[in-house]
């Protein structure tokens, strides 16, 4: 026995002595005295103390800063492979796929949801989805696939020197899938669970988000819904799956991305696993994929919903009407993103009761002149939802139904006072918060790996974090101007749920929202 | 460029979301490259390096040189240190954080983090009590004054006490919309009824009413000592940098007692239960647990690795993932569940290791059923491969959740806390390497087999067996 080890045994018996005192029988199970499990070769040495016998560790150390540099190469078949270099022995290894529910034009809505959701299952070389699993085990490694409404995202955190295994199970998930009858079957499951669960949380946002988008982009691209409608569950089976994957999977619209790898060790890997490969859904031609450009419409959504009872538990949620209403900003894409970005952080806004101290936004607008003054609103909140050929800045509010037109002004009026010149001090600060998000957020492997994969597969190179700080630092106060005056010469979008009989029409908003002061029009009723 | 851009970025949770949510890694460390047994490993990350002050206060960091870092102060103080009367204050004293010091306003705290870009947290939980900041590292020297400003020089005012006590209590209303926090403070009301474990960590109504500026004055000076602190950093910080910040701010910290120092009252486990039946509600909400070890123990790794061996599973995960765990198959087979999530909840001297699970009315029993069965195997039959890939898993889940400045420096506080050091990963490994499938029979046995659990019980939950039957799931009759 180590001096250690004695050591421990000298405490546990102390502590037992003073357990003994405390507690008069043996009433409980208290495990600090009992004995140590006797079976195999288990160290029964406390954590507390160092285990004997352990090699000493050799660190590595940082020499000096970090080199950021993302390297692009296109293989002769038209797939990007893009890397970056990370400290650390994990790497993040994905395919991105310029497809998601925008593409669905000509298909059934809810292929990219079922793809999503199949990802990982049996393929060509693997059995099942959990051979792919036990696979990735062998390599420390996890996957996951998340589709948005214009990328699919196949990625894997794995050791780097699994890094051969990694991409050759990637090509195999993303073009070899055997989309077995029982798999769709689960799917379809699981789909329809999803569904559900949707529906019954009280956190509307994921709701409202499809909502809005469906009353910005009416009937086309990034209008069209995220989430597989109920009606098309049943419908979406191989075939239609193949005719999609065979118009959008093709290598011209794939990013093999990688993070905390060596380029050419990427590259190779690609060659060989990407590279004339036939798909299982054959060959497409690449005309068929729909090259339709987002339009914005604008217009209403309206879900009349009882939401006097969302809690799932005895303690009761107040009834809340939420709204959101939200102007075309711009693709992310061009120049004017990034001042879009700075007035999305300006706003900021949040719950009215939220966790979190100092740095979540408190001087914000949407806290200063909204939720500080008006205490019976429950929610707002910005958002900024960005794509390669539009964009949508919309405001989220909830409030009790019977002050939902209060409400409703209020947000519009916020609209109409960003066209104003912001305070230096705020300005200042919001872009603080942008730069310091950003590196906050690349602070994670899996988010290095999404920012690259994205950045390529949209423009072919990616700029890089410092060169996204100078921009977001040459901001200036006429910039967030200019933009809004833009914006407000949009028409509004609107989504509304809940209670909704206190709603102003949507021509009312559109008035308010091209008026000076954002007011709506005054109403006159004889009886009130 | 979006993608990082966004104010709401999911991207980053979605690797961290499979780890299950209420058994944070309870020691994390890294992987090494050789598992040979070299007299010496090298490893592709930075060394945690660790210095205690003379009063007591010790200083650990890993300096990985990024453009932004976390620092925190890790205090051994919770609402276990707290009696019947004040059981809130440990809560409290978290909330009157942020209110102001001598030298600055509620409004200059607030506007000089906002300005720096920073965020300022702060969390309690029935050990620890913690606060931090998330900064350009850049701003490193000031985000560590702020910290020291905060727990040495609050004001404490009287209006701000008054003001704060409206506040918790809305805080009280939302946690307790949220079940699965209604859920394990009711387990935790009867695993550990009538000792400190058993309380909340909000206290009861009563008391955030009545608590008041001594009794915050009285914590303070009862438990913000230097060797229960632990200035813990991650990201963009030096060490030697961070050493001197440390003496310059909290060199004043006292080091001893006057008295005694205060005793952590032991906790007594009692096997027992407490339903609330309430048929409007849409799904049971049920945790049950044994008791099982504190921190430092030993058998803590072969409980993690039978904690992952049950696992975890949400319907919308459809049958594929997580197929390594046989609850997860059989709760999808048979549509037993809307989710379940094994647990492992470690204190100093004890800890509840067990299963929450949310389900339909009509499904309570089969759950139970099947949720005993799998347990009962870990005691009995529990297979080398099987135990093989939950090792894996575990290793796996532990590695990959230290991505990023927060949770390094999370796992440093709370590592130095618990162990007083941070564990070197290849011990980590050592230990995870050494369990065999009879190492997992043998502890599951230890503390599973013929046990009393503690059950917690919401919603339309008339289908849950009652308490004898549940607990002769407990063993199986051997022929």
């Amino acid at each position: 026995m180590t001096p250690g080890s004695a050591q421990c045994q000298f405490k546990m018996a102390t502590h037992m002595v003073r357990f003994r005192t405390w507690n008069r029988a043996k009433s409980f199970g208290t495990a600090a005295y009992r004995r140590y499990s006797s079976g195999g070769g288990y160290p029964n040495v406390s954590l507390s103390i160092p285990l004997p016998g352990i090699p000493k560790p050799v660190f590595a150390t940082v020499d000096g800063r970090e080199k950021y540099e993302t390297k692009v190469t296109t293989l002769e078949n038209g797939l990007r492979v893009a890397s970056q270099n990370k400290f650390g022995q994990f790497c993040t290894v994905g395919v991105l796929v310029n497809s998601g529910s925008r593409h669905e034009a000509k298909f059934p809505s809810g292929i990219s949801h079922f793809l999503e959701k199949l990802a990982f299952s049996s393929t060509a070389q693997y059995g099942s989805k959990d051979e792919i699993l036990l696979t990735l085990e062998k390599h420390g490694g996890i996957c996951d696939c998340q589709t948005s409404r214009d990328t699919t995202m196949y990625a894997v955190s794995a050791e780097a020197k699994g890094l051969d295994t990694v991409v050759g199970l990637l090509a195999d998930t993303v073009l070899q899938p055997r989309l077995t009858d029982e798999e769709i079957e689960m799917t379809r499951m699981a789909v329809r669970f999803e569904l559900e669960d949707l529906n019954m949380r009280p956190d509307p946002e994921p709701l409202l988000t499809e909502m809005i988008h469906a009353a910005a982009y009416r009937g086309n691209t990034v209008g069209l819904p995220r989430f597989c409608p109920m009606d098309n569950v049943e419908r979406i089976d191989r075939t239609l799956l193949h005719a999609y994957l065979r118009s959008y999977y093709t290598p011209e619209r794939m990013v093999l991305a990688g993070v905390g790898v060596e380029h050419d060790q990427l590259v190779s890997c690609a060659r060989k696993y990407l590279l004339g490969v036939r798909p299982v859904w054959g060959v497409g031609t690449p005309s068929s994929a729909d090259q339709s450009v987002a339009i914005y419409t604008g217009g209403i959504i309206k879900t009349e919903k009882d939401m006097s009872d969302v809690s799932l538990g005895p303690t009761p949620i107040p009834e809340l009407t939420h709204i959101m209403i939200g102007l075309e900003s711009c693709s992310f894409l061009e120049d004017d993103f990034i001042p879009f970005a700075v007035l999305n952080m300006l706003m900021g806004g949040g719950g009215s009761f939220s966790a979190g101290g100092p740095g979540k936004g408190m001087f914000t607008r949407l806290y200063l002149n909204v939720l500080n003054r008006h205490h019976w609103m429950y929610n707002a909140t910005s958002y900024h939802h960005s794509y390669e050929d539009s964009g949508l800045l919309c405001i989220h509010a909830s409030a009790d139904p019977r002050q939902v037109r209060e409400m409703v002004e209020i947000i519009t009026r916020e609209f109409i006072q960003m066209g104003g010149t912001p305070g230096e001090m705020e300005l200042e600060r919001a872009k603080t918060q942008l730069k310091s998000m950003l590196m906050m957020n690349l602070e994670s492997r899996p988010v290095i790996f999404e920012d690259v994969g994205r950045q390529v597969l949209a423009t072919s190179k990616r700029k890089l974090p410092h060169e996204l700080c100078d921009l977001i630092s040459s901001v200036t106060a006429s910039d967030i101007k200019r933009v809004t005056a833009k914006m407000l010469r949009s028409k509004p979008a609107v989504a509304a749920l809940g209670d909704l009989t206190e709603l102003p029409s949507y021509e009312h908003i559109q008035a308010a929202l091209s008026s000076k002061d954002g007011r709506l029009p005054r109403m006159y009723r004889l009886f009130r | 460029m979006a993608a990082s851009l966004q104010r709401l970025g999911l991207a980053g949770k979605y690797f961290i979301n499979r780890t299950c949510a209420l058994t944070r890694p309870i020691i994390g460390s890294r992987r090494h490259r050789a598992t040979e047994a070299a007299r010496q490993v090298v490893l592709n990350v930075p060394e945690t390096k660790v210095t205690t002050l003379e009063n007591g206060l010790r200083v650990a960091s890993e300096d990985s040189g990024l453009a932004t870092c976390t620092v925190g102060l890790w205090i051994d103080a919770g609402s276990r240190y707290e009696n019947e009367r004040n059981n809130g204050t440990a809560h409290f004293l978290e909330h009157m954080a942020f209110k102001g010091t001598r030298k600055r306003s509620q409004l200059d705290l607030e506007l000089e983090i906002e300005n720096m870009g920073a965020h300022l947290n702060a969390y309690t939980s029935r050990e620890q009590t913690v606060y931090y900041a998330k900064a350009f590292s850049k701003d490193l020297p000031r985000a560590v004054e702020i910290l020291a400003d905060i727990i040495q020089n609050s004001t404490l005012g009287e209006v701000e006490i008054e003001r704060e006590r409206g506040v918790i209590l809305r805080e009280m209303q939302e946690v307790e919309t949220n079940l699965q926090e209604v859920v394990f403070d009711y387990l935790h009301a009867t695993a550990y009824q009538d000792t400190a474990l058993g309380r909340t960590i909000l206290g009861p109504t009563e008391n955030i009413k009545t608590i008041n500026r001594n009794d915050l004055v009285e914590y303070i000076t009862t438990h913000y000592k230097g060797p229960r602190i632990v200035l813990a950093a991650a990201g963009g910080v030096s060490h030697d940098e961070l050493i001197d910040l440390a003496k310059y701010h909290f060199g004043k910290l006292p080091a001893r007692y006057k008295g005694e120092a205060p005793e952590m009252p032991p906790c007594r486990f009692t096997g027992s239960e407490i339903r609330v039946r309430d048929d409007k509600m849409p799904l049971a909400h049920i945790a049950i647990a044994v008791e099982a070890v504190g921190w430092s123990h030993p058998d803590t790794i072969p409980l993690m690795v039978a904690n992952t061996l049950i696992g975890n599973w949400d319907r919308s995960f459809g049958g594929g993932v997580n197929l390594s765990s046989k609850l997860a198959q059989m709760a999808c087979q048979g549509n037993l569940c809307h989710s379940f999530q094994s647990f492992n909840t470690c204190y100093t001297d004890t800890g509840l290791w067990g299963l929450y699970m949310i389900c339909e009315p009509n499904t309570i029993n089969d759950m139970m059923h099947f949720t005993q069965q799998e347990w009962m195997s870990l005691c009995t039959s529990v297979t080398e491969n099987e135990v093989a890939r939950a090792k894996n898993l575990l290793k796996t889940n532990m590695l990959l959740h230290l991505d990023g400045s927060t949770p390094i420096c999370e796992d440093i506080g709370r590592q130095m806390l618990c162990y007083s050091r941070r564990i070197p990963l290849p011990e980590l490994e050592a230990r995870i390497d050494a369990i065999t499938a009879q190492t997992i029979q043998d502890v599951c046995t230890k503390y599973i087999y013929d046990k009393c659990p503690a059950i917690a019980a919401v919603g339309p939950i008339e289908q849950l067996p009652d308490y004898n039957r549940i607990r002769s799931g407990m063993y199986w009759l051997r022929t």
